[in-house]
């Protein structure tokens, strides 16, 4: 029982994170219909960013997302506005996954040619300490990323729903021609959406980098299972990738413990194509491209 | 015919989507005031028309003067803000959206929060559903319900132009009437109107004047009831077919 328990509360803290960053993701795709396969490796560049502000400059993890944080929502905002903008109308989908899996590429090369291919992993008191609670030990980054993750999510939905920005935002996301005719500017509305998803990776990046042995090819693990994420969760819609994430992120700790580590991630994408065999709109979706 | 103070002016207007033109070389005058109705057949690039007037799309040559000032290149919100509104021929509103958001939505552009509430009240008066559905959502109304809040959330910018692409279509009749009456009391109040419709004869009946697209051309000028009594047009568009469906009164 007590494994079990362990099992859920390691699948729902760490979905949590995971939940953050495919929000990021589904948030873009919700708004301009393009998918960033990017997503991935601009989460390493997150944990990258964190680790050297940590261990060159030793400011403390979370205190250091003030600085990744703006940092990547400017990467976010300068992908859209230099690469996504110039996009055509058609095959928009195909062409912005040739283009962001370039872009990911390209951040990958640079990546491996300034750390190399050794693994790092983000360390601090609350990364090697562990809180005792039922029965079990469980290091403090889990419970602090978790309440990061939430709150940077909370925030997220107080940008949709109350303000001037999300309004304009979800009306872009509704209907593009009629936001432009209301004298939306949709080209603005799309960067700063842009920025926004990046954004949240700085966060994720860190609480990845902090729980997890990372280099600059583990992003191809982290984009495969956000991608399955925003997809079970019916892209575009936010409450569906956290639903999403915990589910898969339960059932992958669950797996894990019970069976082995090899056949948790196996079991990820087994229930991915099952989902997209039964339920193509995914698990939440009812129709896709919805901030609910 | 020449119209002696038109609010729009188009002038040798090319204009398309990237491949080719689909408008080639119109021009024609909207008179203030009045009712202007363009008819013609599909695809005759009459929506891509009004896209070049409103600023979705850029003409590649020509001028479209408003009130005297030449507006063609501008951005839509810089159209919108000469006081020129389209209510365009698809669903425009924002489906998950309450009624009140979207009517509110109009006004996007004002900061004003008062000026904002002030113009709603006074729109929800004119448009009972808009008050009535007001904590709907948007896109659970019916056709003819979201062309009314169309409609209304179009005023929200006490525009001086207002743009109606195809307001009748999809409508049964009762309903049309109900649409082609809110049209007759927005160019009361003094607003001046440029319709496009697809029922040729209800929209000419209506108007004070005509204008006939064909191929991305125009091919004929003229009153309403030129236009609708031209035997030419009479014999290509207004056969029986537009009888049968329902002429508005
Ligand atoms: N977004 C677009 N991209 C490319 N071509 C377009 C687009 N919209 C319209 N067209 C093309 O432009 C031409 C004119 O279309 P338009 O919509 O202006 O016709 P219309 O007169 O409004 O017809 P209808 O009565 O059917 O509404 C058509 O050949 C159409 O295929
Ligand atoms: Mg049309």
């Amino acid at each position: 029982m007590s494994n079990f328990l362990r099992a859920v509360i390691d699948g729902v803290l760490t979905g949590s994170v995971y939940a953050l960053m495919a929000a990021g993701l589904t948030l873009i795709f919700g708004v301009m219909e393009v998918i960033n396969i990017a997503q991935g490796i601009l989460v390493v560049l997150g944990a990258y960013l964190s680790y050297v502000l940590s261990v060159h400059l030793g400011i403390d993890l979370f205190a250091g997302l003030i600085i990744t944080i703006p940092v990547m929502f400017v990467l976010g905002v300068g992908i859209q506005w230099g690469l996504m903008r110039r996009l055509g109308e058609r095959e928009k989908v195909s062409m912005s996954i040739l283009v962001t899996y370039a872009v990911a590429i390209i951040l990958e090369g640079v990546l491996d040619l300034i750390f190399g291919p050794g693994y790092l992993q983000l360390t601090a008191w609350y990364v090697n300490q562990s809180i005792h609670v039922f029965g079990f030990y469980l290091p403090y980054i889990y419970v602090f990323g978790f309440i990061l993750a939430v709150g940077l999510l909370g925030s997220l939905y107080f940008i949709l729903y109350r303000t001037e920005f999300g309004r304009s935002l979800r009306a872009s996301q509704q209907n593009k021609t009629a936001a432009r005719l209301i004298g939306i500017d949709v080209n603005r509305v799309a960067a700063i959406t842009f920025g926004i998803g990046v954004a949240v990776t700085a966060a994720g990046g860190m609480v990845f980098g902090a729980t997890t042995a990372f280099n600059s090819n583990s992003s191809a693990d982290l984009i495969s299972r956000l991608l399955t994420i925003v997809i079970l969760g019916g892209m575009g819609s936010i409450g569906g990738a956290m639903g999403a994430s915990v589910l898969m992120l339960v059932i992958e700790a669950i797996v894990s413990t019970y069976w082995s580590p090899t056949w948790a991630t196996l079991v990820f994408y087994m229930v991915l194509v099952l989902v997209l065999v039964v339920r193509p709109a995914g698990l939440f979706g009812q129709k896709a491209v919805r901030a609910q | 015919m020449t119209i002696t103070d038109p609010i729009l002016s188009l002038d040798g207007v090319c204009a398309g989507y990237g491949g080719g033109d689909v408008l080639q070389g119109v021009s024609f005058e909207v008179n203030r005031g009045g009712i202007t109705c363009i008819v013609g057949p599909n695809g005759a690039g009459k929506s891509t028309l009004l896209a070049a007037v409103t600023g979705l799309i850029k003409p590649r040559v020509g001028s479209i003067k408003f009130n005297g000032e030449t507006i063609s290149g501008l951005s839509p919100r810089a159209v919108l803000s000469k006081g020129v509104v389209l209510v365009p021929q698809n669903h425009s509103l924002f489906p998950d959206m309450t009624v009140r958001e979207n009517v509110e939505l109009g006004a996007y552009t004002i900061k004003d929060r008062q000026v904002v509430k002030d113009r709603r009240d006074k729109i929800e008066e004119m448009f009972p559903v808009v008050r009535s559905k007001a904590k709907d959502k948007a896109g659970s109304l019916s056709g003819g319900q979201q062309r009314l809040v169309e409609f209304a959330r179009c005023l929200m910018l006490d525009p001086s132009l207002v743009i109606l692409d195809e307001p009748s279509m999809g409508l049964d009749p009762k309903t049309l009437h109900v649409v082609f009456q809110t049209m007759r009391a927005m160019n009361a109040d003094g607003r001046s109107i440029l319709l496009v419709e697809q029922n040729a004869k209800a929209g000419l009946k209506a108007s004070s004047h005509g204008v006939v697209l064909e191929n991305g051309r125009v091919r004929l000028l003229g009153t309403g009831r030129e236009v609708l009594e031209h035997p030419e047009i009479a014999t290509l568009y207004l056969g029986g077919s537009v009888e049968a469906a329902g002429g508005v009164r």
